[in-house]
Parts: structure tokens; sequence; C-alpha cells
């Protein structure tokens, strides 16, 4: 079972952080019109960034990810724990990709599509980007080899 | 191959109509301005003419050709287009044809491939004859493909029969010919009774949304027919209660109405459904005032599901849909998988969806029956809440104060039974062939999916659920449906079997894999895919693939 590179956190960390300070700004622009202590807005924000700091510490402790002789594994969730089972047989293709933040501390996700409902659900971050392409080319290869037949 | 002559004045008309209506519009607003109804007239006249003529050009460019591996269609009158769809990759060829359509002799054709839902190619309206022409011409061609494909032999070209086999229904050339195939085996066909039925228990639920739509832009028209609460005053009634009358009335009159619209609507759409197989695919035809057939690959099933509710299951009926990938026939006009079949006999549903993917029947595992007092919890939590929100509701709005908020109350007496239902529909079972699950409280759905359709396999605990040491195991599938969250799913069983039976799935799609790897390379092209022998469950090694000839290479192509 492979963990994620830790520095994901520093990615998911600045994501809420993005988000609170954006509902941080609404409230206090709220506040301001009403005239109301700018303490709420301010302690909503913090709350919100603490939350989303034990958020990506949670989750990145639960992340685990393998590629097994026929499958890929991945598990991972911190309020909702879920497993994901893809066979390789079914996967269609591989992306990796790089958000902005993911560039920032050099880091890349692998997106794996099937033919499934949920199929863009299944992408792993924090990854290097020489892991990301390794990992893309390595299911690529088993993809094929295992034959997908009519993958759907 | 050209399209029907009359296709172009159809054509031009429907274009031109469309383009009346809005010079008709600018009209009656334009009228202040200084639009004459003359000019209208000469713009409608001239939009006729230059549609004709387009649609003539359009007629006279339009071409479809079979080639050996490949259907051409070559189109477009300033932009050209030029498609070739490989036979083996068509999923279905639906033909449909309105009222109007049928006076005149025409027939639209869909083609549809995988992936996405929408269409392929539509051809706006060839001769019914040619319709069926084109219909049998690509399974022809396509069933030779696939067999070309998996054996690496070419098709014996199996001759067209000629008999019209008594087909008393059979209203015009194109419906008998549907029936030519000798091989082709009616499976279903909708008595007057159940299309009765059908009517009786469809509800429209757009019909409300519609209305709701239409009239919220018009308050001051409904306004005036409320009356003022001085006025009811002075009858010495409660005017929050006359309100309130009001409002039931209403809702009463929406649900009857959405009701009458959905019936008319249900008995339209299955006037005359039948559903007939032939070795490779199922094939349905349906309709009073369009008439729709289609195909659909046993190939391309993903899953069946039949579906009844108490109602139904005292009467002895139930519906059965069969999900094909990424796309269910008839998308276009949201009335969700065509291939349903309504209401039937629960015997002949079972019978039925036997025939089609071959699943035994069984018993279910149920989840663990401490459960129950979960979802009796779930049950109270919102009907508290629901109350709660009523009582502050009429709290608040001052004209909402006689509001019977307590009403919810009397749910807490059918919660148990609820909860109770809940658990005892829900369930799973792994069968020889098919991962089958059940679920829901009103509407039991019973699910059944061939081990190698699953996807993906997912497994997932909410922090509730961890409390209560449960899990819930999702089989993924490429279904149209599945699109909505509605998977295969066995919910709430236990934490270890949750782990065993998500192993246990891969392990089978593996193994069932394996085995029509197997099957194909030996040739046993012919026979129908669906009854499969159930040795599928064996424990062939997993991914062995050194069984594997170049053609199932090329297939991935």
């Amino acid at each position: 079972m492979n963990a994620l590179n830790p520095r994901i956190r520093i990615v998911w960390v600045l994501r809420s952080l993005v988000g609170a300070l954006i509902l941080g700004g609404a409230a206090a622009g709220v506040a301001v019109f009403r005239s109301v202590s700018l303490a709420i807005p301010a302690g909503l924000t913090a709350l919100f960034v603490v939350l989303g700091v034990v958020h990506a510490i949670l989750r990145y402790r639960n992340w685990r990810y393998v590629v097994n002789d026929d499958a890929l594994y991945l598990e991972r969730g911190v309020l909702t724990q879920v497993r994901t089972e893809v066979p390789l047989v079914r996967i269609q293709h591989v992306d990796s990709r790089r958000s902005a933040f993911e560039r920032l501390v050099g880091l890349a996700s692998t997106v794996v599509y099937t033919a499934g409902s949920r199929g863009a659900d299944v992408t792993i971050p924090g990854l290097t980007p020489d892991d990301a392409s390794d990992l893309r080319e390595r299911l690529k290869g088993l993809a094929i080899d295992a034959d997908g037949e009519d993958a759907v | 191959m050209k399209l029907a002559p009359l296709s172009v004045p159809y054509r031009a008309l429907q274009k031109a109509g469309r383009l009346a209506i809005t010079l008709v519009f600018l009209g009656s607003v334009g009228t202040g301005v200084g639009f004459g109804g003359a000019l209208v007239a000469a713009g409608i006249g001239g939009a006729i003419a230059l549609a004709l003529i387009y649609e003539f050009a359009y007629y006279r460019r339009y071409e479809y050709t079979f080639t050996d591996d490949t259907f051409d269609i070559e189109s477009g009158v300033l932009n050209r287009r030029e498609r070739e769809i490989p036979y083996g990759r068509v999923q279905n060829v639906d033909i449909s044809r309105n009222v109007i359509q049928r006076l005149l002799g025409l027939s639209a054709i869909n083609l549809e491939t995988a992936g996405g839902g929408s269409t392929e190619a539509a051809i706006r309206y060839v001769t019914a004859d040619a319709a069926a022409t084109i219909q049998d011409e690509i399974r022809r061609r396509k069933r030779g493909d696939d067999q070309r494909r998996r054996t690496g032999t070419e098709p014996t070209d199996d001759t067209e029969g000629d008999t019209a086999d008594g087909d008393s229904e059979a209203t015009d050339s194109a419906a008998t010919r549907e029936f030519d195939d000798p091989d082709e085996e009616l499976l279903f066909e909708i008595s007057p009774s159940e299309l009765a039925l059908a009517g009786i228990l469809s509800f429209d639920p757009r019909v409300p949304g519609l209305l709701f739509a239409l009239f919220t832009g018009s308050i001051p028209f409904v306004s005036p027919v409320v009356p003022e609460p001085a006025a009811v005053a002075t009858t010495g009634l409660n005017p929050t209660l006359v309100l309130f009358v009001m409002g039931v009335v209403l809702l009463v009159g929406l649900v009857v109405l959405s009701w009458v619209v959905g019936a008319i609507s249900a008995v339209v759409n299955y006037w005359g459904f039948r559903l007939t197989r032939s070795e490779t695919e199922l094939r349905y035809e349906r309709g009073l005032l369009q008439r729709y057939s289609g195909t659909i690959p046993f190939e391309k099933i993903q899953t069946v599901t039949i579906s009844d509710n108490p109602l139904k299951r005292r009467a002895g009926y139930a519906t059965l849909a069969v999900e094909t990938a990424g796309y269910a026939p008839g998308q276009a006009n949201d009335r969700g998988s065509e291939a349903a079949v309504p209401i039937a006999g629960h015997d002949r549903i079972r019978r039925l969806a036997a025939e089609i993917d071959g699943c035994e029947t069984g018993t279910f595992d149920r989840p663990p029956k401490r459960i129950r007092r979960r979802y009796l919890a779930r049950y109270l939590i919102a009907l508290a809440g629901l109350t709660g929100l009523l009582y502050a509701g009429s709290v608040v709005i001052d004209a909402a104060a006689g509001l019977p908020w307590y009403l919810p109350v009397v749910g807490v007496l059918l919660a148990p039974i609820a909860a109770h239902y809940k658990w005892l529909h829900r369930g799973y079972r792994l069968g020889a062939n098919h991962f089958v699950t059940r679920n829901g409280v009103w509407n039991r759905e019973t699910k059944r999916v061939p081990y190698h359709r699953l996807q993906t396999v997912i497994d997932s605990r909410t922090l509730f659920q961890r409390r209560w040491r449960v899990a819930t195991v999702i089989g993924d599938t490429a279904g149209s449906l599945s699109l909505l969250g509605n998977d295969a799913a066995a919910v709430d069983i236990e934490s270890d079997d949750a782990v065993s039976l998500r192993t246990e799935l891969r392990d089978r799609l593996q193994a069932s894999l394996a085995d029509r790897r197997r099957q194909r390379t030996v040739g046993s092209a012919a026979g129908p895919p669906v009854a499969e022998p159930s040795t599928a469950v064996s424990d062939e090694s997993v991914g062995d693939d050194t069984d594997i000839t170049p053609d199932n290479n090329a297939e991935n192509s």
C-alpha cells in the first residue's frame, strides 16, 4: 500500500484556505452591511481554516493506493470511508494532470477513467510528476495486457 | 441511396413552420411599430420558398451507402460532412414515425453508437421500406461483422426469409417486414388490460412543474380568484382555513391532472408494445401516434431491473427495465428505457427477465436486524425536523397561524413499519452469473448485474455506518441509468461481509471475463449469449491472457 506524497497536505490546506477566505469575505461583507462586529466573520474564517487543516491531515492519513495484479485499489475518506477496486481490464484511459496548487508544490495527479458512471471519481492525487507519469504508463501497459475485450 | 423525395416538402414545412411562428410573434409585437399583416404573410411565404429550396439542395446532397464494413453518410449543403460508422459499433437502430410521417410514408432513423447519450446519426426521413431495409441490412452486416471478428471466418450469409408469419397486427409494409426474420421469437406483447393498468398507474411528475412554471408568471391572473381575507371574514369563516382548503383543492386538482396526462401518455407510448428476440438482439416496437421500433443487442445489455410496489405486488404485477451502455433508447423524449415493460403479470416478468439475462432466482442476504433501529431513528429525526419546520412557519408567518403543524406526528406510527420494510426489502445475492441487489421501501427494485458487466467495485462507510459496523458495496456498471446514481448496491451489510463481498465480486468478474474469453477463442460464436452455461465461477487462473488471439486485440482498436 502506497501513501501519498506528504506535500499534498499543503495543496489541500491551500484549497480549503481559499474556500474559507471566500466565505469569510462574504460574511465580512454582510457584517459590514449590517454593521455587526467583524469578530464573527473573523471567527468563522478561523474555524473553517482549522477544520480545513484537520481535514487535510486526516485525509492524508487515510489515503492509500496500490496497483495489484488485476486491479487498482484505493482507500480514502475522512467522514465517509471509501474503498474502490478498479479492475485493470476496465480502464479506458489514464490522464495525469497538474492543477495550479499542485504545480506550486511540485505534485501531479493521475486520473483513471472507466466506462462506469463513477469512472471519473478515480483520481490519485499527491504524486510527484515522475511518479504520476510512471503510474500512468504502468496502468496503461497493464490495461493493454489485461485485454479489455469490450471494456463496457 | 437517397432520402425519400417527400422528405423535401415535409422538412421544408417543418422548418418554415418554426420560422413562421417567430414571424407571427414578431408581427404581433411589431404591429405598433408598423409591421403590416401583409408583410408578415409575405415573410411566411418567403420563408417557405427559401426552406423548400434549401431542403431540395439538402435532399440532392444527402447520400448513404452500405460498404463492406461501414455505413457511410455524406450530407450537408454548405458544410459537407462525411461519416463512416463501422457496423460493429452500432448499438441500436431506432425507427420512429409520427402520424403525419405515417400518412406521408416517411420514417426517421436514429443510429446509436456507444459513447455518450447522443445520437450518432439521425437520418431524417426515408421511406418506410427503406427504413426497414436499413435496419435489416445493418443488423445482418453487424452480425456478419461480429462473427468474422470472433472466428476469423466469413459469416454464412443467411438469406432473408420472405414469409410473413401471419402477423395480424402489421399495419403497413414496414411493420410486416420487421417480423420476417424466421428466427425471431415473440417474447412479450402487452395485453389490453395491462395497457390500461399501465395508464392507470402512470403519474407524470412533469405536469405540476410545467403548470407551476406557467402560472407563477401569471399571479395577477390568479389573485382575483383568491378571496380577500376581509371579504371572507364577513361570511364568518376562518380566512386561513379557506386558504388552506383552496390550497388542498388546487393540489388535488394538480395530482388528478398529472395522473390523467400520465395515463394518456403511457397508453399512447406503450400502445401495441411488443418485444421480440432474435439470435443476437432484442427488438421492441411500440407507440400509437408515433411508432417506435428499435433493437438492443444482447451484447450491450448491462443490467436488468425488476421493480414493484406493495400495490402491484398485491395485484401480482411488476415492471421490468433493461439498461444498455451509456444509452437508453428514447432518452430524447425522456421516457427512459423503452425496453422497459411498463407492467405485466409477475410471473410473466420473471420468465421474461430470465429469458433476457438467464439469471436464476433465489433468496437474499439481508442486512443485520439491528439496522432497523437506525432506519427508525432516521425516520423519526426526519419527522421531527418537518414538524419543527412547520411549527416555526406557523409561528413566524401570520397567514399560516392556523396551520396544523402537528400533522407529521401521525407519521410516528408509520415509521416502525417503514423501517421494518426498508430492512426487509434490502438484500443482495451472489448468483451463478449475476450480482443481484434489492432495495426500496415503497418501490422495491431488484437489479441483476452480470459479473462480466461490473466496472469498479466500491465499498463505502459513512461515519454513521461505522458506528453501526455496517458498509455499502456498490457494483458500478456502464449502464445509462447508473448515471443517476442508480447502481446495484448492497446497502448496510456487515463490515466484514462488505470486504469479502468486494473481493468476491472482483474475483468473479475476472473469472467470468476469462471464461468469456475462452469461449470466444473456442469459436462458439453462435448461440444466444444470454443463457451462458453457469460454469462462470470457476477457479480459473485470473489474468491468464495467453489464450488471446490477435482477433481479440484487434477489437480494441
